[in-house]
């Protein structure tokens, strides 16, 4: 797809980082590459007529500058180093972020019941999916997509950050392992849907999930607790003991003998002491509900109906450090008020949807997002899960919504740092400040408007996308 | 039943009813002859009377502002508005007679929603789900007009159509049984072989469209294809049969292949529209389709073209709709913003200069 010129000067070096073995090995550690640095060497001066450097804040007539992948530099004088390349833009703004998608994720993943909280999506992530597709994706100027195993399912596992940049290796692509865990709640299956009593069950299941999760926290927090008090209790006893060493030797001996002269068996004098606390059983899928419910992890609902919704903020009411996003939310109209008060995100997908739809999205209407805003509730948009490829499709989704009455910076914000704040990779991607990675855009037109075309994409430094392709 | 003809009568009484003479003065106004900005659009009697540049009308026709822009109404070339109860007769693979006209229900809800979203005409078929499963008509989403009773002869030449408990079960079966109906055409088919009903034939699949083509070259048949996804691959061929395509919408996530194929077709200058097959498709689908074209590299006034003019044309209504020409319904749409930008909203729209939605209904 590319050019053999372009392949050649812009991923020369990026293509030694993806077969470079350490890289590699980085990506399977557990460990979080945070704010992995590409030290590829590229450096790339972006001038800019009108920067956006986040919703809300605009800088005419600036520059960035950027360098082995992140953005170092921002200003109105600086000057390109020898050997950078240079771009001149009329609107730079940082690259959109797709909330719901399911890009990349292998199909047979995405049905699979027996998904649980602990299932890691990136396990079930092709990084290397067509890079037709990707390249499709950066066009339209979506860098990252958040991914969830079986997006209709009850229970969705881990959802990740990925980028849709073509050649990363994972260590870079991965921006964050796991951003959220997902459930589902009165979500039918095919045609059938689920009758109210199915439906709340799934309610209780989801908090259910909360309240197991916060339970094993808790036995947690104990078995810290009792094992310092017992390891205290033994370093006492240990030294009590040590001080009578004599005495208790001479003691043991004598009730040795004692115990051979009568033909009993001897045993050894126990000490209270003795009993170690047992630590909780290890349990995947409640590690990660304990991070839920204590806030670490956000907590990515779907749910439609009035009734569900309700439901769901009376019972999460006492789990007061619980991150919840409420993804779909078709009827969230009817209790806007309350998911303002409670700063919960909404994730709307304001799909096509036609009458022949799923049941629980019976009422749903273009117009959610900007009704839901206007009451003050922090809007997030994704292309939802219907179709891997929908994520190019994220800008125009967007529009769909803005023509229905969200604010055209609401859903810029939804787009960028929104959801970059939403999913706790706000330090690394966003918006266009130094220190964070270079993942951004250049429009010859504002952002979010029919006729702005991407001319040049960056993602993680790289210049991925550009106007002669 | 009755009495809803009578409620469609009556509706359609009524723009001349209430004939008056207005005006209304936007930003920009999509004309038959391109974009004239600061102008006016003056109605009368329920057709457009003028597009005039300025506010130059005489004093007493009062003058609405609208900050925004003004095109005719979308039309969508192929729709089961209202119908679909009555589109589909399984039992029978050629009902060749058989009209949807007939099951047009003017107060469908369906017909209320594409309103909203600024469609006022819309082509009425039959699901092409048999050989031949009849005659498609045009009728506007509001004030029960059916401007054509007898619009194409739908042909299903697609899987669609295929059975495998009746005839024909082959595509083979089904271009002899069509091309025994065209040997010694009768009622609909002498029509169509006539060039007096034009055709609009059901092919999804490239294979599908090849035959349909080559069927509509032998018999000298005018009309359109349908469903027709890669069209834009088979564009010389598309040319050469003088027929126009009518695509499904493109939706969210749709192939770049397929949209590569809307963008052919508007370069090589082949007529083209786009379905909107309510009530499956939101009524923002057709909007939503140009939206994916023109970011695909169609032009914008093809685009525009596409759900207007050219849709009215494909429909065979164009002396009636479509464009803001002297003398045709004053059927328009007032948008916030640029029509093409999903970001746009109808703030009112107009059937036969009356506003049927916003404001005063």
């Amino acid at each position: 797809m590319y050019p053999q010129a372009i392949r050649r000067t812009v991923f020369g070096t990026v293509l030694c980082v993806a077969v470079c073995p350490t890289a590699r090995a980085g990506a399977e550690s557990d460990a979080q590459p945070k704010a992995a640095v590409r030290a590829n060497g590229a450096v790339t001066l972006i001038r800019a007529e009108k920067l956006i450097v986040r919703p809300g804040k605009v800088e005419e007539r600036t520059a960035v500058l950027v360098q082995d992948g992140r953005i170092v530099a921002i200003g109105e004088h600086l000057t390109a180093p020898e050997g950078a390349r240079e771009i001149d833009g009329k609107v730079v703004c940082a690259g959109f972020i797709d909330a719901w998608s399911t890009f990349g994720v292998d199909a047979a993943a995405l049905r699979d019941e027996r998904v649980s909280a602990g299932t890691q999506t990136v396990d079930a992530w092709d990084p290397f999916v067509d890079e037709r597709w990707r390249l499709e994706l950066l066009r339209a100027g979506v860098t990252a997509v958040r991914i969830n195993a079986a997006p209709n399912g009850k229970v969705g596992g881990v959802g990740a950050i990925v980028r849709t940049h073509p050649q990363l290796d994972e260590a870079h692509a991965i921006l964050l392992r796991d951003a959220c865990v997902a459930l589902g709640v009165g979500i039918s299956r095919g045609t059938r849907g689920l009758d109210p009593f199915d439906r709340l069950a799934d309610v209780d299941r989801a908090l259910g999930a909360l309240s197991d999760g916060e339970s094993y926290l808790q036995d947690k927090i104990d078995y810290k607790h009792e094992l310092e008090a017992w390891e205290k209790a033994i370093a006492e006893k240990e030294k009590e003991l040590d001080e009578n060493a004599k005495k208790a030797k001479k003691d043991r001996e004598k009730d040795k003998a004692e115990a051979e002269k009568s033909g009993k068996e001897f045993k050894e004098k126990s000490y209270k002491e003795d009993k170690r606390p047992k630590a909780p059983k290890y349990d995947d899928d409640k590690e990660v509900l304990a991070r839920a419910s204590n806030g670490e992890l956000p907590v990515v609902i779907e749910a439609h109906r009035a009734l569900e919704l309700r439901s769901l903020l009376e019972g999460i009411e006492k789990y007061d450090r619980v991150r919840w996003i409420l993804a779909g939310g078709s009827e969230a109209v009817a209790c806007a008020d309350e998911l303002a008060e409670r700063k919960v995100p909404v994730l709307v997908s304001p799909a096509l949807l036609g009458q022949f739809r799923p049941e629980e999205q019976r009422l749903a209407e273009p117009s959610l997002a900007g009704r839901l805003a206007e009451a003050g509730v922090p809007i997030l948009i994704g292309s939802g899960a219907g179709d891997a490829l929908g994520a190019r499709d994220l800008g125009l989704v967007a529009q769909l919504a803005i023509g229905a009455g969200l604010p055209r910076e609401k859903a810029f914000e939804a787009l960028t740092l929104g959801a970059a704040r939403a999913f706790d990779v706000a330090d690394r991607v966003g918006s266009i400040e130094v220190g964070k990675d270079a993942d951004l855009l250049v429009l010859d037109g504002e952002p979010l408007v029919a006729g702005t075309r991407v001319q040049f994409v960056l993602s993680a430094g790289d210049v991925v996308v550009t106007p002669e392709q | 039943m009755i009495v809803i003809r009578a409620l469609v009568l009556l509706a359609a009484l009524a723009p001349t009813a209430f004939a008056q003479s207005f005006a209304v003065h936007a930003t920009k106004i999509h004309g038959p002859d391109g974009v004239v900005e600061d102008a006016t659009l003056w109605v009368e009697d329920g057709k457009v009377r003028a597009l005039v540049r300025g506010k130059d009308l005489p004093s007493d026709v009062p003058i609405r502002e609208h900050a925004g822009e003004i095109t005719a109404g979308l039309v969508a070339a192929h729709s089961y508005a209202g119908v679909l109860a009555e589109s589909h007769d399984d039992t029978r693979s050629v009902l060749a007679e058989s009209r949807i006209a007939h099951a047009f229900d003017a107060d469908s809800s369906d017909l209320r929603r594409a309103l909203a979203a600024g469609v006022t005409t819309l082509v009425l078929s039959p699901r092409p789900e048999t050989l031949v499963p009849g005659v498609t008509a045009v009728a506007k989403t509001a004030g029960g007009t059916l401007l054509r009773r007898e619009a194409h002869l739908a042909i299903g030449l697609d899987a669609r159509a295929q059975r495998i408990n009746r005839a024909p079960t082959s595509p083979a079966g089904m271009l002899a049984e069509l091309d025994a109906r065209f040997a010694r055409p009768t009622g609909a088919f002498a029509s169509a072989a006539a060039g007096r009903l034009p055709v609009m034939i059901a092919a999804a699949e490239r294979d599908d469209a090849e035959r349909a083509l080559a069927f509509a070259t032998k018999h000298h048949l005018g009309g359109a294809l349908l469903h027709t996804e890669l069209a834009g691959e088979l564009v010389g061929d598309v040319q050469r049969a003088g027929l126009s395509v009518i695509f499904a919408p493109l939706g969210v996530g749709a192939e770049k292949r397929a949209i590569d194929s809307v963008v052919a077709l508007g370069k090589a200058g082949v007529p083209f529209a786009f379905s909107l097959d309510l009530p499956f498709d939101a009524p923002d689908a057709l909007r939503f389709s140009t939206a994916m074209a023109l970011r695909g590299g169609l032009e914008r006034a093809v685009a525009l073209d596409a759900l207007t003019a050219q849709a009215a044309r494909i429909a065979g209504v164009q002396d009636r709709v479509g464009s803001l020409a002297k003398g045709l319904d004053a059927d328009f749409v007032l948008w916030s913003g640029d029509p093409l930008d999903l970001g746009s909203r109808p703030i009112a729209v107009y059937v036969d200069g009356i506003e049927r939605l916003g404001g005063a209904r």
